[in-house]
C-alpha cells in the first residue's frame, strides 16, 4: 500500500499498514514499559499507588517484571520491523536533513504567531527532529534493556561498573523518552497538526491539508503519478 | 518501485538484519571478560556447630561485629531522621546496635536455634545465618541503580555510596537478608524527605580479607571448626560427601538457583524450616525481616523472567522477517 493521491475521495494515502502497525505497537508497548519500568523502582508502594483501587499489584516486582518483559518483546519486534521495513524499501523521508533546526523554528513561529509556513515535505522538519530524538532514545533503551535481560540470566555476571552504566543509561533515557512523548502529544494541542491524527488511524489524510501543508510531498506524488501515466 | 531484483532484496534484508543483530551480540563479548577468578564459598557443618554453648554471644557473631565495626552505618542522630514521606515510618537501628539475635544493619550474622524431633528424639540445631552469596543473586541483578553486584570472587556486594535504600533487594531475596538503616548514604544529599530511605547492609563475606587471601573472620573464629572456607566447587563436593557420611542433607546448593553457602545437617531442612516458621509466628511481628527461614528448594525470583528469554530473542527476528515479507509484498504491488 504505497502513498498516492486518491482524488475520488479527496484523500491522500499517507501511511501503509506497516507504519500504522509499528506506530501503535510502539505506542502501546512504550506506555506499558514506562509504567512497568518505573514499577521496577521501589516507589509505587511508598507513594501510595498501590492504595488505588485495582492497582494493588503495581508494587509487586514479580508482576511488573513479567509485564516489562512481555512489553519489551513487542517493543523489540516493532523496532526491528521498522528498521528492516524502511531499509528494504529505502524510505528515508523521516530522517533529519540539513537545515531542519532552522526550518522547524520557522514552522513553530508561524504556528504561534501566524504567518506562512515554509513549504513542507511528507514530514515537517520538527517531525524529522522528533523522530531522531525518539529513535536515539529507543536505541539506547533497547541496547541497555537487552543487556539488562542478559544480566538476569545465570550464565552472565557483569562487572559492577558496567551495571551502573547500563542501569543509569536505561533509566535516564526512559525519563527523556517520557519527556519526548509528552512533547509529541503536545504537538496535537495545535489544531494545524490534528489532521495527522486521523492519518495515524486510517492511513489517509485530507487532500486539502496535504496540498496546503505538505506541498513538496504533494508535488512529488503528482510527479510520480504523471510518470506512471506515461509508462 | 518495481526495479528490485530478488538478489538486491535479499542483500538489503541481510544488511538490515545484521545491523539489528549487532544490538544483541555487542554485549556478549563484555560478558566473557568477567569470569576468570575461582568463586569462593563456605560450608556450615550443622553437626558441629553448638551455638557456642556457654558464650553469651556466639563467637562468629562477636568476631563479625568486631571485624566490620568500622563499616557499620554512621547515620545522623535519630531525631534528625525523617519519616519516609508520605508514610509515618522509618527504619532506624542505631538505638538497637546491641541486638545479636537477628539481622540488622549492625549485625550481619546471627545464630538461630531450632528445636526439632529427629529419629524419635528431640534435638537442638544451631544455624548461623547471613547472606548466602547466591550464584545468580536477584538482589544484585534487580537493583535499579546497579548498586549491587556479584564479585568475581563470589561475594555479593552492596555499594554503600550508591545505595538509596529502596529495599528492593530485600524484597526479592528469598531470605530477606539485606537490612536497612535510615539517615545515611546518598539520599541524604538529595531530597531525604521525599526520595530514598537509607542504605542496605549485609555480610560481604569479609571481601577485603578474601581479596588478601585471608579467610572470613567468622571462619577463623569458630572453635568447633564448623565453618569451612574454600573454592565453591570443592566445598560443594565436600558438602555432599559429608551429607552422605551422616545420612544427612544439604541446603544452599539448589536453593535460589544455587548459592556459594552450603549447610549440611543430619536433620531434613523441611523440619528445620517448620521449627523456624513456628518460632517466627510467635514473634511480635511475624512478617518482619531479619529472621530468615530455610525453605527447602526455594526458587529464584528471576526464574519466570528468565524463562521468557527465548521469546525475547525471537521477537526481533519475527519483526525483521515480517517486515521483510511486508516490504517485498508492497514493493511488488507498487
Ligand atoms: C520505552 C521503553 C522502556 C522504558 C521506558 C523502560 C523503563 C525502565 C525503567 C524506568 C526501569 C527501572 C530502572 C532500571 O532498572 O534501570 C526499567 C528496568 C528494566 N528494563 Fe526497561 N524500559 C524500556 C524498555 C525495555 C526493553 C526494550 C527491555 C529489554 C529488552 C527492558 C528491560 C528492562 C529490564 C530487564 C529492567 C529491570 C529489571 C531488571 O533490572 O532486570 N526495558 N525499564
Ligand atoms: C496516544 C498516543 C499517541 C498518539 C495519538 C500519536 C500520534 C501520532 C501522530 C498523529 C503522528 C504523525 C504521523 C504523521 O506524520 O502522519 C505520530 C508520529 C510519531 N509518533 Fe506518535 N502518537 C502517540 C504515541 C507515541 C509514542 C508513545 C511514541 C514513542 C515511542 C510515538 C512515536 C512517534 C514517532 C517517532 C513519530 C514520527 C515522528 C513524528 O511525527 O513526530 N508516538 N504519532
Ligand atoms: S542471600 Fe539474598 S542478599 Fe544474599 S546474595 Fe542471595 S539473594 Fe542476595
Ligand atoms: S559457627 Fe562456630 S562460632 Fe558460629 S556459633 Fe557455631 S560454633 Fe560458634
Amino acid at each position: 500500500m504505497g502513498e498516492k493521491i486518491l482524488p475520488e475521495i479527496n484523500k491522500v494515502q499517507r501511511h501503509g499498514l506497516s507504519v500504522l502497525f509499528v506506530h501503535w505497537t510502539m505506542a502501546l508497548s512504550t506506555m506499558v514499559l514506562i509504567f512497568s519500568g518505573f514499577g521496577q523502582m521501589p516507589m509505587y508502594r511508598r507513594y501510595g499507588l498501590t492504595a488505588l483501587p485495582g492497582l494493588g499489584w503495581s508494587a509487586d516486582y514479580s508482576v511488573t517484571l513479567i509485564i516489562h518483559y512481555i512489553a519489551a518483546m513487542l517493543f523489540l519486534l516493532a523496532v526491528f520491523y521498522h528498521i528492516v521495513y524502511h531499509l528494504i524499501r529505502k524510505d528515508f523521508d523521516i530522517l533529519p536533513r540539513r537545515g531542519d533546526m532552522k526550518e522547524s523554528l520557522a514552522i513553530m513561529k508561524s504556528i504561534i504567531f501566524g504567518g506562512k509556513e515554509p513549504p513542507c515535505d511528507k514530514y515537517l522538519a520538527e517531525q524529522r527532529l522528533a523522530y531522531a530524538f525518539i529513535a536515539f532514545l529507543v536505541f539506547a533503551i533497547s541496547v541497555t534493556g537487552v543487556i539488562k535481560v542478559m544480566k538476569n540470566l545465570p550464565s552472565f555476571n557483569f562487572s559492577g561498573n558496567l551495571l551502573i552504566w547500563v542501569n543509569d543509561v536505561h533509566t535516564l533515557a526512559s525519563m527523556l523518552l517520557v519527556f519526548g512523548i509528552l512533547a509529541h502529544l503536545a504537538a496535537f494541542v495545535f489544531r494545524v497538526n490534528r489532521p495527522l491524527i486521523a492519518g495515524m488511524f486510517t492511513g489517509k489524510v485530507d487532500l486539502d491539508y496535504c496540498k496546503h501543508r505538505h506541498c513538496k510531498w504533494y508535488d512529488r506524488l503528482l510527479l510520480k503519478e504523471s510518470c506512471k501515466d506515461r509508462e | 518501485m518495481s526495479g528490485l531484483t530478488r538478489r538486491q532484496f535479499l542483500k538489503r534484508t541481510l544488511a538490515s538484519g545484521v545491523a539489528g543483530g549487532l544490538v544483541l551480540s555487542g554485549g556478549v563479548r563484555i560478558a566473557h571478560a568477567a569470569s576468570a577468578t575461582d568463586v569462593m564459598g563456605t560450608l556450615y557443618d550443622l553437626t558441629r556447630c553448638d551455638g557456642c554453648i556457654g558464650q553469651k554471644v556466639p563467637l562468629c557473631v562477636t568476631v563479625c561485629r568486631e571485624e566490620n565495626k568500622s563499616r557499620f552505618p554512621d547515620p545522623v542522630p535519630a531525631e534528625q531522621i525523617q519519616y519516609y514521606w508520605p508514610n509515618k515510618k522509618k527504619e532506624d537501628w542505631q538505638g538497637k546496635k546491641h541486638l545479636t539475635n537477628r539481622l540488622t544493619p549492625y549485625n550481619w550474622t546471627f545464630v538461630q536455634k531450632a528445636q526439632v524431633e529427629h529419629n524419635g528424639k528431640p534435638l537442638e540445631v544451631f544455624i548461623p545465618r547471613r547472606c548466602m552469596h547466591c550464584d545468580n543473586p536477584p538482589c544484585a541483578n534487580l537493583c535499579p541503580f546497579g548498586a549491587q553486584y556479584k564479585s568475581p570472587e563470589g561475594p555479593v556486594l552492596i555499594n554503600k555510596d550508591l545505595c538509596l535504600g529502596g529495599a528492593k533487594c530485600r524484597d526479592v531475596c528469598p531470605w530477606g537478608i539485606p537490612a536497612r538503616q535510615a539517615g545515611v548514604g546518598l539520599y541524604m544529599k538529595i531530597a531525604p524527605k521525599f526520595l530514598g530511605a537509607g542504605v542496605m547492609y549485609k555480610c560481604d563475606l569479609c571481601y577485603d580479607r578474601v581479596k588478601k587471601g585471608l579467610e572470613p573472620a567468622c571462619v577463623v573464629s569458630c572453635p568447633r571448626k564448623a565453618i569451612m572456607f574454600g573454592s565453591k566447587k570443592t566445598l560443594r563436593e565436600v558438602a555432599y560427601k559429608r551429607a552422605e557420611e551422616i545420612g544427612g542433607f544439604v541446603y544452599g546448593d539448589k536453593e535460589n538457583g544455587g548459592t556459594s553457602t552450603f549447610y549440611v545437617s543430619s536433620v531434613p531442612f523441611e523440619k528445620i524450616n517448620a521449627a523456624l516458621k513456628e518460632q517466627k509466628s510467635r514473634q511480635q511481628d511475624p512478617a518482619a525481616t531479619g529472621f530468615p527461614l530455610m525453605q527447602a528448594g526455594v526458587a529464584n525470583f528471576l526464574d519466570s523472567a528468565n524463562g521468557m528469554v527465548a521469546g525475547m530473542l525471537a521477537a526481533p527476528v519475527a519483526g525483521a522477517l515480517a517486515a521483510g515479507y511486508a516490504a517485498y509484498k508492497t514493493m511488488k504491488e507498487g
